[in-house]
């Protein structure tokens, strides 16, 4: 143990030295076309820092990403995430997600280790490019604070139609809610079929479809299955200032095997408008308890939110949410703040 | 029921029209279409990802342009990180090992071209969305974009050494085209007397170096930062100092800021213009979009 950490340190010194010795090298003459890209993996960091009413402030997560081409075969992906432990208050550093993915066969990414599951776009997402400052209640209650997120394997294959068309097909650890079969040797399998059609050169439609199974604790299969509508709007003239995305997700689990099947459904819609190049105002009505056998937990939540972006690397926004629960209803105002450093992103669609 | 399906979706996959000669190019933006369209005539199909209106620094990755790559045999683009916000994103979805960055199939056009701007010493955000692989904006200058003609034909000719000849001839005529066209939009610019403008973001820099005309000001404080009332107030005093009457925004920025210098420096132009083929409806090539820039700048197509 000791010596890992002594190889670590080792290993955290050489590439701070490294980048040091390229920050110096800035000559013109016959370099490359991309002077700045050594073989360093791509480095960024990013961090979100939140204010709540009541609970004060907090550094919410920071998230160290790493990026590069394996060889010609394979590109890999590591991603660590700081976060505060919820029981124990104190600060750890956890891999949040570590994989390579094949860069080599025509229209299929085959990709392994630890990763997001194709269970909802909401899913896919890291806590800095979440919509809203939290994830939507049913992600959360279904999924867990973390997602569904563990090891496994993935294939996403093209389908040949005449619009985007992927089919994912997913195997992970049975290690989180709402499986946690407890044994080692059992699969959650994952399937998404994801179609995106271009309405006309400002418009896009986006829907699909998927699914999970895996054994659980109580000697029975959890079901999940997933739906996601999304219209995204920027026009190809005058698009630096406008915009619009509505987005709805469906997601409702079962697990079955309980003395009684116990059941989590829920949906979200949510609007974002960009009304100016650095702002944005969104709203999103979020709940859980859709059903007759889950109605007695119901939870609603509506939210305002306004982002400022003062450039891609910075933001800063102000949420409030109402949330009524069976007896209660919470409000909550939360500022939140959003900074990346490093290798500029490539922003996911 | 299960194998009819399975036939099916062979017969999607073996028939769809894949094995046709002609070589399928996909662009970023459309002024390298038309350059590659013009080199390769029939002999190529060529699409490009971005609209001439658009901001190329802010394109979105689409997955309908991940199909379209998945399909290429050559994708060319501008480089110097100009595209570094959405084209990763789009050659990792498109799944296609032949168009990877650093094989034959993937041309960055911005290899081929002698770069402006490269900063030296220490890269800081401070200084705004900074290029460290120098300025991008490099198609305003037909000389530039005449060396990238010839880059495109020699790798067409390359991938296609059946019509490698005429791809050859296409691009050196290009380049011909471009170096004597300059001469006389030069001679015309100097008629001007125009040899300060000031511009909303650094996107003039080739155009105005090969032009020798002076850039002394942008409207944004720093690039990518929108303009601030202190900022524009600095440039207004400069305009008045230096008796510079012309101020050039490109078109996909919003030109209401021009009205306020309008109002504080008297006889100021200011000119909303394209900066790319297809930024305006007349502009249908790269030949299109210098006469429209350099007629601009005479004061006689306001």
């Amino acid at each position: 143990m000791h010596s890992h950490r002594v190889t670590f340190i080792l290993a955290s010194f050489s590439l701070f030295f490294s980048t040091a010795v390229f920050a110096q090298t800035g000559t013109n003459v016959g370099a490359p076309a991309a002077p700045s890209k050594p073989l360093n993996p791509d480095m960024s960091i990013n961090f979100l820092g939140v204010a709540r009413m009541y609970s004060g402030f907090a550094l919410q997560e920071a998230e160290m990403q790493f990026i590069a081409d394996v060889d010609p075969y394979f590109r890999a992906n590591a991603l660590f995430a700081v976060s505060k432990n919820a029981t124990t208050g104190e600060y750890g550093i956890a891999p949040e997600e570590i994989f390579f993915e094949t860069i080599s066969i025509p229209s299929l990414t085959v990709k392994a280790g630890k990763f997001k599951a194709a269970l909802t776009r909401h899913n896919l997402l890291h806590s800095h490019a979440f919509p809203f400052i939290s994830a939507p209640i049913v992600n959360t209650e279904l999924l867990g604070d973390e997602g569904l997120n563990n090891a496994g394997i993935s294939a996403a294959a093209l389908v040949p139609l005449p619009w985007f068309s992927e089919f994912t097909l997913q195997g992970f650890t049975n290690s989180s809610t709402p499986f946690n079969s407890g044994n080692s040797g059992d699969w959650i399998g994952v399937a998404q079929f994801r179609n995106l059609w271009d309405l006309n050169d400002d418009l896009t439609l986006e829907f699909n479809l998927s699914g999970a199974q895996g054994k659980n604790a109580y000697a029975g299969k959890t079901n999940i299955v997933a739906s996601d509508l999304i219209f995204k709007w920027r026009p190809a003239v005058g698009g630096k200032y406008q915009a619009l995305i509505w987005q709805s997700e469906f997601l409702s689990g079962t697990m079955r095997g309980k003395p009684s099947d116990d059941s989590v459904d829920g949906w979200a819609s949510w609007l974002q408008y960009q009304f100016a190049q650095r702002w944005w105002a969104q709203t999103r009505y979020d709940m859980t308890g859709i059903s007759a056998a889950t109605r007695a937990n119901q939870k609603k939540r509506l939210s305002f939110l306004v982002g400022f972006f003062p450039s891609e690397f910075s933001g800063f926004r102000l949420e409030y949410g109402r949330t009524e629960q069976v007896a209660t209803t919470d409000h909550a105002l939360a500022l939140q703040f959003n900074i990346s450093i490093g290798a500029h992103p490539a922003h996911a669609y | 029921m299960k194998r009819h399906l399975w036939i099916a979706l062979s017969a999607i996959l073996f028939f769809t029209p894949t094995a046709q000669a002609k070589l399928k190019v996909v662009t970023t933006t459309p002024d390298l279409r038309v350059l590659a369209s013009e080199i390769g005539g029939d002999f190529i199909e060529v699409e490009s990802i971005a609209k001439g209106t658009q901001d190329y620094h802010y394109i979105e990755a689409k997955p309908s342009y991940m199909l379209k790559i998945n399909k290429a045999d050559l994708v060319i683009s501008v480089g110097l990180d100009l595209e570094v916000g959405w084209l990763p994103s789009i050659l990792q979805g498109a799944r296609n090992p032949k168009v990877n960055p650093g094989s034959q199939g993937y041309l960055e056009a911005g290899s081929l071209v002698r770069r402006l701007e490269v900063p030296t010493g220490n890269i800081t955000r401070a200084d705004g969305d900074v290029h460290p692989a120098g300025n991008p904006h490099y198609s305003l200058d037909p000389i530039a974009m005449g060396s990238v003609a010839v880059g495109i034909a020699d790798r067409l000719a390359e991938m296609d050494p059946r019509h490698g000849a005429y791809y050859r001839e296409k691009g050196q005529s290009i380049q011909v085209r471009f170096t004597k066209k300059s001469a006389a939009w030069l001679e015309r610019l100097k008629k001007s007397k125009i040899t300060q403008i000031i511009t909303y973001h650094k996107t003039f820099s080739y155009f105005f170096e090969r032009f020798q005309i002076a850039n002394p000001a942008i409207l944004e404080p720093k690039p990518g930062i929108p303009p601030t009332a202190a900022h524009v107030l600095e440039v207004i005093g400069l305009m008045k100092t230096h008796k510079i009457s012309l101020v050039l925004v490109e078109n996909y920025f919003d030109a209401t800021i021009g009205k306020r210098i309008q109002d504080e420096v008297p006889g100021a132009r200011i000119a909303s213009v394209p900066v790319a083929v297809e930024g305006a409806s007349e502009v249908k090539n790269l030949d299109d979009l210098y006469e429209k820039l350099v007629s601009v700048i005479e004061g006689k197509n306001p």
